[in-house]
């Protein structure tokens, strides 16, 4: 598991039931990019990403893979598609900051844990210890890392509502 | 008459439908220990300490079991954790 550290809090805070971020221009111009790199996913078997995206459940019994993902698959492309939808509305709002409903935040905490999975794939990552190895300023493992700090934090501020 | 081998093999057929399945998730480099314990109190409502206790599993034994009961629920909890971009597989309990 990737371990970026220990309390973050960061650029999330919760706010009346919403979680507010507050960014710097550059901030917004990477976001803006994020939504496009999950649309550049390609097919199963040409591209790392979507081969960490697209699951086998059966890892032993491809027929029951077959079923599940003929079951599951539009769903799980729709859901996806409506989580980056949310996450380019709000990303859109202002250059300094955004105003997250509950639901826009998870939609949030999803793309990011998409976006991160398809660099790391993208990046040859397979096992723990990758922070140490690869060069903070090569630029995908520099938004690998940026991305990370704000899985961190929105997850901290969300925790806050289950208490 | 053929009836007793018939009802051995349906019961058979019955047992092994009644078997529970297991929602096993995997250890992965890229997905963040907190996002993991959120992930997991989120769609399964454990206490942080539960949470926290399967993160470990799955960090240190390189897998847990998550959660145990009938396929197509297991299949829904899998299809859940795959949403939020965790390596999750089904497995007979």
């Amino acid at each position: 598991m990737g371990d970026d550290g220990k309390i973050v809090r960061g650029p999330f805070r919760s706010v009346a039931g919403q979680v507010e971020l507050t960014m710097e221009p550059w901030e917004s111009d990477a976001l803006r990019a994020v939504p496009e790199l999950l649309e550049s996913v390609g097919r199963a078997g040409a591209d790392p990403g979507a081969d960490r995206l697209d699951q086998a459940p059966y890892p032993d019994d491809p027929q029951a893979a077959a079923e599940f993902r003929r079951l599951m698959a539009d769903e799980i492309a729709q859901g996806r598609a409506a989580d980056r939808s949310a996450f380019s509305l709000t990303v859109e709002q202002a250059p300094h900051g955004v105003t997250l409903s509950a639901g826009e935040a998870e939609a949030w905490l999803r793309v990011l844990a998409e976006a991160r999975l398809v660099l790391a794939a993208r990046l040859g990552i397979d096992e723990d210890g990758w922070e140490d190895d690869l060069p903070e300023n090569d630029p995908p493992v520099a938004l690998l890392h940026y991305l990370g700090w704000l899985q961190q934090s929105l997850t901290e501020t969300l925790e806050d509502h289950f208490t | 008459m053929t009836t007793t081998p018939r009802h051995d093999e349906l019961g058979e057929v019955q047992v092994d439908l009644d078997r529970p399945w297991n929602v096993v998730v995997w250890n992965d480099p890229v997905n963040l220990m907190p996002y993991v314990v959120y992930v997991f109190r989120k769609l399964f409502g454990f206490p942080k300490e539960k949470a926290t206790r399967l993160m470990l599993q799955v960090h240190n034994d390189g897998r847990a079991i998550v959660a145990t009961g009938p396929r197509e629920k297991m299949e829904m909890d899998c299809f859940r954790l795959h949403r939020h971009g965790l390596w999750a597989t089904m497995e007979r309990s």
